[in-house]
């Protein structure tokens, strides 16, 4: 184990993906990655800077817009024995190669009974909070993680993203590698400092699939995602204020998700409120809160709530789009709200 | 003696304004010449400032500080 104090490691998540592909390509060399502005501008989100300079246009293609083509490509590739990291850059221009996405890659596994695997990966980035307007802004994790065929995963801080990266690589399945454009340590995409943390530089696996318990509490749990997570630890410091004592998880994972972290949770504290970026109908807060409810609606002392972005597109006006996102004050209104109603 | 942590003057042309975006070390840790300190945005483009001495970091402009090349935004001591 690395020592934090004197070998202090802080990366962004963007330089904690970019350094998981690299290792992942030296050490395996059927690894390439694909993508729009990816090669020598080392992606948007800067997630795969340095990459060109070590390992060439072959291994870093640059594509052009058209995601159906690459995209598709890269399931070919997969089937044939290559892992490619393809990115979709806005997660919002799934509209264009939906196809390639969940009639290709999802299911073409099941589709040849078991005799391809399409160990890819689709990294694409998510999430607003800058005024990026309704097609550059949205989450969608409820979209994907719908569907099945796909794992779906999403970090909230740059140990995970580096650990995620290197398992979704590693992995047989597809996975849609969902990281938040808030959390890059990009600056002008806004900044989280809670993201940027210490990251070893010799290669581990974060468990896919593995939900997180990043804070301790007894009275009541908050679940969240990527940027839900910080916006829900920011809830429980103000909620600790008054005395009340929050649990939050970090899902992690959404497919597949660890219901039992989640459920476990709630069995100590009660009471549960869920955090999502992603819209607020037929999504991440519904699965969770029916998670527990089908579960065992014994362990509940109140309703559970939800705080989601509302079933409007994403405004482009700064003040539009900051009234609707989910944050602390939110968080701390629903338990108040639920304080309320159990009188 | 400390020495002092500068933007650099090289990394990009003309008189602009930039922000640190990232403090890539904490305040107080002990770093070593050449190592990543942090990162700053011009116009969205980033640039690294490295340690340019081995010593104990003092972080003396914060994440979010608006900053021009030669500004002194830490110490080495």
């Amino acid at each position: 184990m690395l020592d934090q104090q004197t070998n202090e490691r802080r990366l962004t998540i963007a330089r904690a993906m970019a350094e998981a592909m690299a290792q992942e390509m030296r050490r395996d060399p059927s690894v390439f990655v694909m993508g729009e502005d990816i090669g020598p501008f080392g992606g948007i989100f800067g997630n795969t800077r340095g990459l060109i300079d070590e390992f060439g246009k072959d291994r870093v293609r640059d594509t052009p817009i058209s995601e159906t083509g690459f995209i598709s490509a890269a399931v070919g590739a997969a089937m044939d024995g290559m892992r490619p990291v393809v990115e979709l850059m806005f997660v919002d221009f799934f509209g264009v190669c939906f196809d390639a996405i969940y009639n290709q890659m999802a299911k073409n596994t099941y589709f040849s009974g078991g005799n391809s695997s399409v160990p890819m990966v689709l990294m694409t980035s998510t999430g607003g909070g800058y005024s990026d307007a309704g097609q550059h802004s949205q989450c969608l994790y409820g979209t994907f993680a719908h569907l099945p065929g796909m794992k779906v995963v999403s970090p909230s801080n740059a140990y995970d993203a580096k650990g995620l990266m290197t398992a979704a690589i590693r992995e047989d399945n597809p996975v849609v590698y969902m990281y938040h454009k808030g959390l890059q340590g990009m600056g002008w995409l806004g900044t989280e400092p809670g993201a940027t943390v210490h990251t070893p530089e010799e290669d581990y696996v974060v468990e896919i699939g593995k939900a997180k318990v990043v804070r301790e509490g007894s009275d009541v749990t908050l679940v969240g995602l990527a940027m839900g997570v910080h916006n829900a630890l920011k809830a429980a410091d103000k909620l600790a204020e008054d005395g009340v004592s929050a649990e939050v998880v970090d899902l992690v994972s959404l497919v597949p998700l660890d219901r039992e972290t989640v459920r476990a949770s709630v069995a100590k504290t009660g009471r549960l409120i869920v955090v999502d970026e992603d819209y607020h109908s037929y999504g991440v807060t519904g699965e969770i809160i029916a998670t527990v409810c089908e579960h065992d609606i014994g362990k509940l002392k109140a309703a559970p709530a939800r705080v989601a972005f509302p079933d409007v597109p994403i405004p482009y006006a700064r003040n539009m789009e900051q009234f609707c996102l989910p944050n602390a004050d939110k968080i701390v209104a629903a338990y108040r709200a639920m304080q309320k109603a159990e009188g | 003696m400390a020495t002092d942590v500068t933007v650099p003057t090289d990394l990009w042309e003309g008189d602009l304004e930039a922000v640190i975006t990232n403090w890539l070390a904490s305040d107080g840790q002990a770093v070593k010449q050449g190592a990543l300190l942090a990162e700053i945005m011009v116009e969205k483009s980033q640039f690294e400032v490295t340690a340019p001495a081995d010593g104990t970091l003092t972080i003396t402009q914060a994440a979010d500080a608006i900053v021009r090349k030669g500004d002194t935004i830490g110490r080495i001591g």
